[in-house]
């Protein structure tokens, strides 16, 4: 019990240490930006639950982000914000569709799969944009990533939005049992009649929809739609997953986790700054934070099963 | 005295699978482990093994204490062990398999790959297995696994054999030979430890027994000197006999019809048809074509020629999806690999075939899944801490029972059985033929494979038997081993040669 705990625990340990050694890490402002730094990974790294509890990758967000929020942005300079969110999101569902059928119809490994249309979304928004970002964007978009409902960033209460539907999605829905005995075991889902391939597709379709709003949500912090944005995303968010106790095996994960695990890392990117550590040193302290909590729960599951 | 051991305690987490277990073997002799499924014998064995290690307890081997770490320093004292679940690498050959960390060398390292594969093809020929040496483990039934497996343990085990239930998937004749295997070693001084659910073995090869409930020892003495009802009694503690016989039903109309089904090189021009209310036997030897009957029929397979009707209907099955559709269950055979999830809870995967019936407008009812759970851990004593542990932790007997369940939970109209009672014990195969009889009399029809003869008797009210992909012959429900064996069998140099089994 103490073990599963063990991110959580990490987590208040960190805001505790963080709030004695630095006198600006407990103010609104701060608290408010690492909010909205971490909320757009946090709402790509729910989609990214789903995929890894069916026991998938997705190595494609990074770009699905960048393409979505191109396009949307794109089509809100000349026809208003709904219709721009509204194409950003249909774009990153669209692109999750596209993967999910790629490995089910192909039965290649989703780890090829999103490889290649990870490079391919990236230049499809590339292509579309001529490599120069959109910055015609409405003002009143920006409300999106910055503002604020009830003194709170108006992103987490997306984010709390996304959470609890994806909770229930996958804890008392049959898409949400279908998905985790998918990632299981694929052959005993098979075996019992379980639409495999349905349910797989459905998933990352799922997922390319969160990581589409996430992608709205990026532009609208940065209020321009980047082709080259995103990069590296992907990885944070499958480090979140796997460190609120997302097993890459598949059948493991849970939302409250990958909420947990992708605030450490804003946690841990917030401290270095406030605390001035080299940014370098950055990547190496966040790489090992990576593996020290993997290799725990890896520790945890051993002692339990042996 | 070869291996004495004293009170040894297992623990994992917060459940205890030893308490108090004791047991002594000699060298030459059979000793048979009994016990009802999650009893502890497979930990204990495991601890002999150096697979696991104990919490406390003695272990003496020839006199002295011992604390073996990990089966390498088990092989060298001589202890080998057949496991209940495979532990073979699925990609790497038979042979490979049996000489996996102990092949002939070359100089400078290189693995002697031509005397790997032709003292594997000796070991095989001498035990009359129906295997190859170069044929890849995956592609094996559990029954030619469990053969390997075999092949392993006696190829490095010198002093003391552990089988644990090698013969749960194997058929009549092939565990004749490995009877004869056990007695050869026992006539070699080999001490051999035997596990089994099979109660008709007994008699056959045991030469004392030790009987384990829950983590302790309540029994051991002489075989001569106990009964099999009395080992019964010692090993659930209560009455029950392990006796079962079906009332006959009147049959009902046919549901299911099968035409010339072939399916080239396994199945050939096979007719049958099953009626509702009536359980059909299948026997026949490893690799007469029992379970790709019963994966052609589900959709697993595609089949090249013939027709299948169900209620009259000629029917397109091309996936287990369309099965389902059609009200079709195939209980599988190896159910470890297409049965069960290990890394989810009990009741998920007791109620995944049947979502449906625990959902409306795709959310879950959750009181509904604890109930379903609930009813059925306690008919077939699932012995687990609660039905959300992982199926995983549950002992081998468990989590056939876990997946057979599941399949029981599911209604549906026609259900395929493959060896339904595989590694279960006593009063859990009663249970099970009780769940059997009332889907029949609920109007089901049932096709029931079993490689045990008893149980096709007890059970079915006629058996088809099958050999080398044909359906060789019918017989009534009351009808004698003897009769089935002159059905099924078939020159075994044919097997050996032509034939992959199952
Ligand atoms: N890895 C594990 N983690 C937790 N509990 C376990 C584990 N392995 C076994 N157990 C528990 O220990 C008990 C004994 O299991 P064991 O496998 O020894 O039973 P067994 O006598 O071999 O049964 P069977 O006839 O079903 O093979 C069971 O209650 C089981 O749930
Ligand atoms: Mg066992």
């Amino acid at each position: 019990m103490i073990q599963r705990l063990l991110p959580f625990l990490t987590l208040i340990a960190l805001f505790i240490i963080l709030a004695i050694a630095s006198p600006n890490f407990l103010t609104y402002t701060n608290l408010s930006s690492v909010a909205r730094q971490t909320a757009v990974i946090n709402i790509m790294a729910l989609g990214m639950t789903m995929i890894i509890i069916s026991g998938g990758i997705d190595l494609s967000v990074g770009s699905i982000l960048a393409l979505s929020g191109l396009l949307g942005t794109m089509t809100m300079e000349k026809h208003g914000i709904a219709l721009g969110m509204v194409v950003g999101i249909v774009t990153g569902t669209a692109c999750g569709f596209a993967n999910g059928t790629l490995t089910t119809s192909l039965r290649i490994n989703p780890f090829i799969v999103t490889l290649g249309t990870m490079g391919i979304f990236r230049g499809m928004a590339l292509i579309i944009s001529k490599g120069l970002p959109v910055h015609e964007i409405p003002p009143a978009f920006s409300y999106l990533g910055e503002g604020t409902l009830l003194h709170v960033p108006f992103v987490l209460w997306i984010l709390l939005l996304c959470a609890v539907v994806i909770h229930v999605l996958l804890e008392h829905t049959r898409l949400g049992r279908y998905a985790f005995s998918i990632g299981s075991n694929p052959e005993a889902a098979y075996y019992a009649g379980v639409p495999v391939r349905f349910h797989t597709t459905a998933v990352y379709a799922i997922a390319g929809l969160l990581t589409g709003l996430a992608g709205m949500t990026e532009a609208s912090r940065l209020m321009t739609g980047q082709p080259t944005g995103g990069q590296g995303y992907e990885l944070t968010a499958i480090a979140a997953v796997v460190i609120g106790g997302g097993s890459l095996r598949g059948g493991e994960g849970s939302v409250l986790g990958t909420l947990v695990g992708a605030f450490i890392m804003g946690l841990l990117a917030n401290g270095s700054d406030l605390l001035g550590t080299n940014p370098y040193w950055q990547q190496v302290i966040i790489g090992g934070v990576i593996i020290l909590a993997v290799s725990f729960d890896e520790l945890r599951k051993r002692r339990m099963s042996s | 005295m070869l291996l004495q051991l004293k009170n040894i305690q297992k623990r994992f987490g917060g459940v205890v699978a030893l308490r108090n277990g004791s047991l002594d073997v000699n060298a030459g002799e059979v000793h048979l482990l009994m016990g009802e499924n999650g009893a502890g014998k497979s930990t204990l064995m495991k601890i002999v093994a150096g697979m696991l290690e104990r919490d406390g307890g003695e272990m003496l081997w020839q006199g002295q204490g011992v604390h073996l770490h990990n089966p390498v320093e088990a092989a060298s004292h001589g202890i080998a062990m057949v496991h209940q679940e495979s532990l073979l690498a699925p990609h790497l050959t038979v042979a490979e398999n049996i000489f996996l960390g102990r092949e002939p060398r070359l100089p400078l390292g290189w693995v002697n790959r031509g005397e790997v594969i032709q003292r594997a093809a000796r070991l095989i020929e001498d035990h009359h297995f129906p295997l190859k040496a170069e044929w890849r483990v995956e592609k094996l039934s559990p029954a030619g696994k469990q053969m390997v497996e075999i092949c392993r343990a006696i190829q490095q085990g010198s002093s003391l054999l552990i089988f644990d239930e090698p013969t749960s998937s194997l058929s009549e004749s092939e565990t004749q030979e490995v009877f004869h295997i056990v007695r050869g070693l026992r006539d070699r001084n080999v001490g051999v430890i035997y596990i089994t659910h099979r109660l008709e073995e007994l008699r056959a090869i045991g030469d004392r027994v030790t009987v384990l409930r829950d983590g302790e020892t309540v029994h051991s003495g002489s075989m001569s000197e106990v009964t099999t009802d009395q080992i019964i009694r010692h090993m659930v503690g209560r009455e029950l006999t392990s006796i079962y016989s079906r009332e006959p039903v009147q049959p009902g109309e046919e549901v299911l019809q099968v035409e010339h089904l072939t399916r080239e090189p396994v199945l050939k021009d096979i007719s049958f048809c099953l009626r509702a209310g009536e359980i059909t036997g299948m026997a026949g030897l490893i690799g007469a074509g029992r379970t790709e009957l019963c994966r052609a029929i589900f959709g697993l397979d595609p089949i090249d020629r013939g027709t299948i009707r169900i209620a009259g209907k000629p029917v397109h099955i091309r996936s287990p999806r369309d099965a389902v559709a059609q009200g079709l269950a195939l209980i599988p055979e190896d159910r470890q690999r297409t049965g069960l999830a290990t890394a989810l809870p009990i009741s998920y995967n007791l109620t995944l075939a049947s979502l449906g019936s625990v959902s409306r407008f795709g959310i879950l009812d959750h009181t509904a899944e604890r109930k379903i759970a609930a009813e059925y851990t306690a008919r077939l004593r699932i012995r687990a801490e609660s039905s959300k542990q992982r199926a995983g932790r549950l002992s081998g007997g468990n989590q056939q029972k876990v997946a057979i369940a599941k399949w029981l939970v599911r209604g549906a109209r026609i259900f395929l059985f493959d060896e339904p009672t595989r590694g279960i014990d006593v009063g859990a195969k009663v249970e099970v033929f009780q769940v059997m009889d009332e889907l029949a009399r609920g109007g089901a029809a049932i096709l029931m494979v079993s490689s045990e003869m008893t149980e096709l008797l007890q059970v079915a009210d006629r058996i088809l038997v099958m050999r080398q992909g044909r359906i060789s012959g019918e017989l009534p429900g009351r009808t004698t081993p003897e009769q089935i064996m002159r059905c099924a069998a078939f020159e075994v140099s044919a097997a050996t040669t032509e034939e992959h089994p199952e």
